[in-house]
């Protein structure tokens, strides 16, 4: 017998939540429901780079839980289809899943909005090819499509690096990273450039949970270990020069108008700009597993 | 005195493709290079030259800078060199945390003090880097500081090792 899970028309942060809650069985599924799941993604309209991120991570999840290989319908509109193609999506999605739908050939265009593919980061070098990468194709494009001053570009392959040294360090299992850009519709109106990463690692919780969990008493969870890491500066690790990762790319994006949103198991915490209109905090979440994050810097001068 | 070039030390110590500094792996990578090249003698001034750098992040900023001055700047004296903006934005907050502080000149010749101290200190090796080498009596003239204060403020920059002092004048870390 096959679960359903349903993958939002319109997948990005903001429906992630519907879609954790679909995964983890709205209640009727749990750690005893091995059946096999079905992301029907049939209906897709548009997927955020975090939200394909999401859909790999899911795949990821159930791979690492030895869990029978799940289906996934692709998106029945062409134009759709061929952009998850064209993100890099597609290639590593049929590692995790049966794939119904034919994969579209799509050749590289060199678009100037897939700024980086969806590429898996396991190691420290894998860091290094992706900030490689930004440097080379797309300080240019930061810089002449969206306005950014060198500062603010040098800027962003900072808080790349950090934002995926974070599954390196401590995830315990690889992850993913993607940079593309787009029109930010919601009260913005202008062109942004986004950063997602995510993996199904251990998440915050876990791993602070030696070093943190007696400070906070009954108040340790998801949120509490998303307080210490991304407000405290708190690293599983007791050299005092850790656990600045964070907290310079929040440096990076108040200088800058961006946004820094973490989630992490059943909470969510977000650094939120005047632009936006999301909470900082959002607790008792749907489960998911691993850490999901989002960077998004707004262009400037338009 | 040792002069680093910080792209020659990644590339030989980590990858010869990149020309980043970035994650804590590369950086424990590099700072240990970087030991591996200082001269034995402590007094001499060993320059770490970030010109050839394209960028640096927090990772990497912790290790290079901020633990070789923690395990070496009580020893020896560093100047860093050939900083950009972006790398500054990746050192302070390392210099800050770890309560460090490290003089930088920028191609100009222009000296700067990298990390926090107390005001009277920033004055005496601001005074010092724009005029040259002075005793404790012209710091406190020229600052209108207590001689007590001017030698306090001197003492603070030299056990910080970004002054050096030498038959009673003190002068500001510089690379000719």
């Amino acid at each position: 017998m096959t679960r359903v899970v349903e993958v939002p028309p319109h997948f990005d942060d903001r429906s992630f939540d519907q879609f954790a809650m679909s995964y983890g069985g709205g209640g009727g599924g749990g750690e005893g429901d091995r059946r096999r799941l079905l992301f029907d993604a049939h209906a897709a309209q548009w997927a955020s780079p975090y939200g394909l991120l999401g859909l790999l991570t899911a795949g990821q999840a159930l791979a690492e839980q030895n869990r029978e290989r799940p289906l996934l319908t692709l998106p029945q509109d062409r134009d759709v289809l061929h952009y998850w193609t064209r993100t890099g999506f597609a290639e590593h999605a049929e590692v995790y899943f049966e794939l119904h739908g034919r994969v579209p050939r799509v050749q590289a265009r060199g678009d100037s909005d897939v700024l980086l593919e969806v590429t898996p980061v396991r190691g420290a070098d894998d860091v290094h090819e992706v900030v490689h990468h930004i440097q080379e194709r797309a300080a240019t494009i930061l810089t002449h499509e969206l306005g950014l001053e060198a500062p603010a570009t040098m800027g962003f392959g900072m808080a790349l690096s950090e934002a995926c040294q974070n599954i390196v360090e401590h995830a315990g299992t690889g992850g993913w990273v993607a940079v593309q850009t787009y029109t930010w519709r919601r009260r913005l109106g202008r062109r942004v450039v986004v950063i997602a990463v995510a993996d199904a690692g251990v998440g915050f919780r876990r791993s602070l949970e030696a070093t943190q969990a007696k400070r906070f008493g009954d108040r340790w969870g998801d949120a509490a270990a998303l307080e210490a890491a991304m407000i405290q500066g708190m690293s599983r690790f007791r050299d005092p020069g850790r656990g600045q990762g964070l907290a310079g790319i929040r440096r990076y994006l108040n200088r800058w108008s961006g946004k820094l949103s973490v989630r992490s198991g059943t909470a969510r915490m977000a650094m939120v700009p005047a632009w936006d209109d999301d909470v900082p905090l959002a607790d008792q979440l749907p489960f998911f597993p691993g850490t999901q994050l989002l960077i998004i810097v707004p262009a400037h001068g338009e | 005195m040792a002069w680093i070039d910080l792209k020659d030390v990644l590339q030989r110590s980590v990858a010869g493709v990149y020309g980043d500094l970035v994650t804590r792996r590369t950086g424990q990578a590099v700072r240990c290079s970087i030991e591996q090249m200082l001269p034995p003698t402590d007094s001499d001034l060993d320059i770490i030259d970030f010109s050839t750098v394209r960028l640096m992040d927090h990772s990497c900023a912790d290790e290079i800078v901020g633990k070789l001055l923690l395990q070496h700047g009580q020893a020896r004296y560093f100047l860093l060199v050939g900083l950009d903006l972006s790398h500054v934005d990746a050192i302070a907050p390392v210099l800050e945390r770890h309560a460090l502080v490290v003089v930088a000149q920028d191609r100009a010749g222009t000296l700067q003090l990298l990390g926090t101290l107390p005001e009277p200190a920033l004055r005496a090796f601001r005074l010092l880097a724009d005029t040259g080498p002075a005793e404790p009596h012209e710091v406190a003239a020229r600052l209108a500081l207590s001689p007590a204060a001017a030698r306090e403020a001197l003492e603070t920059l030299r056990e910080h090792h970004v002054v050096r002092e030498q038959a009673g004048h003190y002068q500001a870390l510089r690379c000719a």
